[in-house]
């Protein structure tokens, strides 16, 4: 579905973001990407939607190139939400806000209704319809730019940072939605330093350094390697950290670091 | 569009240039600046503009004043047409357009070649007040902020489908508003913290406070404010007693 092919990108200072990275995402797939700051994972993500092309190599949506085609075809196969909700948020109304890009993907009026009245059911943001979308806390705005991304129903759904600004019911909610998007077959590229958040969902990790992959897996298998974690600065889950805590000692009842988690997940169950 | 702004801001820099007290670059920059006034023929104002250009080149930032010189080209052709349509005199309107160019690339120089902090202590000197001397300081560094902002919302935008480019004129200024709305509120929202931020550091307690850099003139920038100077001078004395004029 999306394919890197030795992608590297350098920006305009000279500095090399992406550095001959290859991989690929097949449809339906959960990948999470992680990495310290600066590794160049907005980066990569950015090249889906071709909002940038690459210095050489190339990326494949769909069997389509980003070189050939304009940032507004593909975004209609790929929504992105990034960062910052600020940086999109302009329309007087929360409503009119969700159907800037369903008017600009040429939807019908009654199509982009309903969608609107959907995404927004969704988030629980329908109280706020007739409200500035500027008013809006953080949260909130974060969880407007997510409705507004699903609205258009895209294929590939990729979120930035989704996690900051969230407490844990919204989190909780946000990995809610995430499984909502796995079941309906959609491909979701995560870009995160919250590991507790990730951990949970069980996506394929991407580990990035200095514009390079260095790590690619299953999170059960990844999350256990804490030298390759620590080379790219990100932390290990607790309860990898714990399991391997409990492994070093004799009789450990869990023989996998899944082991662990189902019985604390058993446990705190009330 | 950052491409193009380059051309105006700071960046940190090695050359001597860089290196020399801005009093001494502020004196330079106003000199040439007031040179340009003086060109009374293209001669003279080609004259001008190399000695920009070689000052330029020995400062490290050719390419940068470079692109300063493609951004007022725009301006400085509408300057040309406007005075051919007005005077029909075509010389003329090569000097003024090219005076144009030569008046923005001579502050520009100062402007790339100076940190807001060298900046700000200029303004001291002078005894601004210090509120307006922050005020405009501040402005000068968020451009680069604001720069960014702008292509993360841009590229926010055109995630959602926004094209810019397409359509007619109106459709064209109608599409920046999903630009230009969130940039605003951004920056009000920044200036709002800012002046909290200040704040909470007690800015405004002291009524003189104390400064951390302080400048005191070296030999090599007595000698560039005295070569600016003798530079001016004889580039006066020539505009207007050597080089023949050309043309009123």
């Amino acid at each position: 579905m999306i394919e890197f092919r030795g992608v590297t990108f350098v920006h305009q200072n000279g500095v090399k973001a992406l550095d001959g990275v290859s991989l690929r995402v097949e449809a339906g797939e959960f990948v999470a990407l992680v990495g310290e700051n600066g590794a160049g994972k907005t980066t990569l993500v950015k090249h889906v939607t071709g909002l940038l092309k690459p210095a050489s190599g190339s990326v494949l949506v769909d069997g389509v190139d980003t070189k050939e085609a304009s940032t507004a075809q593909l975004s209609r196969k790929v929504g992105v939400a990034f960062q910052n909700p600020d940086h999109q948020l302009f329309s007087e109304t929360v409503e009119e806000e969700m159907s800037f890009a369903l008017r600009n993907f040429g939807f019908s009026p009654e199509l982009v209704r309903n969608r609107v009245t959907w995404g927004l059911e969704l988030f629980g943001l329908e109280e706020y319809r007739k409200s500035s979308p500027l008013v809006l806390s953080g949260g909130e705005k974060k969880r407007l730019t997510l409705a507004c991304i699903l609205a258009w129903d895209p294929q590939v759904v990729i979120l930035d940072e989704p996690t900051v600004g969230q407490d844990s019911i919204q989190k909780e909610r946000l990995a809610g939605t995430i499984q909502m998007l796995k079941s309906a077959g959609k491909t979701v590229m995560v870009v995160s330093h919250d590991i507790e958040f990730l951990w949970p969902i069980q996506p394929r990790v991407v580990v990035m350094k200095g514009g390079r992959v260095v790590g690619d897996g299953p999170s059960a298998d990844l999350m256990q390697d804490r030298d390759l974690l620590g080379s790219a600065r990100v932390a290990q889950p607790q309860l990898v950290e714990f399991y391997q805590e409990l492994h070093r000692r004799p009789g450990t009842p869990f023989v996998h670091a899944l082991d662990a988690a189902r019985w604390a997940e058993e446990s705190l169950q009330p | 569009m950052m491409w193009l702004s380059g051309g105006f801001i700071f960046r940190k820099g090695y050359s001597f240039y860089h290196r020399l007290d801005p009093r001494a670059k502020l004196l330079n920059s106003a000199l040439m600046f007031v040179t340009t006034l003086l060109a009374r023929s293209i001669f003279e104002m080609v004259l001008v503009v190399a000695f920009m250009v070689g000052l330029s080149a020995a400062a490290t930032v050719l390419k940068r004043v470079a692109r300063t010189m493609a951004f007022t080209a725009l301006f400085s052709g509408f300057i040309f047409v406007v005075n051919v349509l007005f005077t029909r005199d075509l010389e003329t309107s090569v000097l003024y357009a090219t005076r144009f160019v030569a008046i923005v690339v001579s502050t520009s120089i100062f402007f790339i070649t100076t940190s807001p902090d060298e900046l700000e202590q200029v303004m001291k000197m002078f005894r601004l007040p210090r509120d307006v001397v922050f005020a405009f300081v501040t402005a000068v560094r968020f451009i680069p902020v604001m720069m960014l902002d702008t292509i993360q919302i841009m590229d926010a935008q055109k995630s959602r489908g926004l094209e810019l480019e397409k359509g007619n004129l109106v459709r064209r200024v109608r599409n920046m508003i999903p630009i230009l709305i969130p940039l605003v509120v951004n920056s009000v929202v920044r200036s709002g913290e800012l002046a909290e931020a200040m704040e909470a550091r007690a800015y405004g307690a002291a009524p003189k406070p104390t400064s951390l850099l302080e400048y005191r003139a070296r030999r090599v920038d007595i000698g560039v404010a005295c070569a600016s100077v003798v530079l001016f001078a004889l580039a006066a004395y020539s505009f207007y007693f050597v080089i023949p004029v050309q043309f009123p």
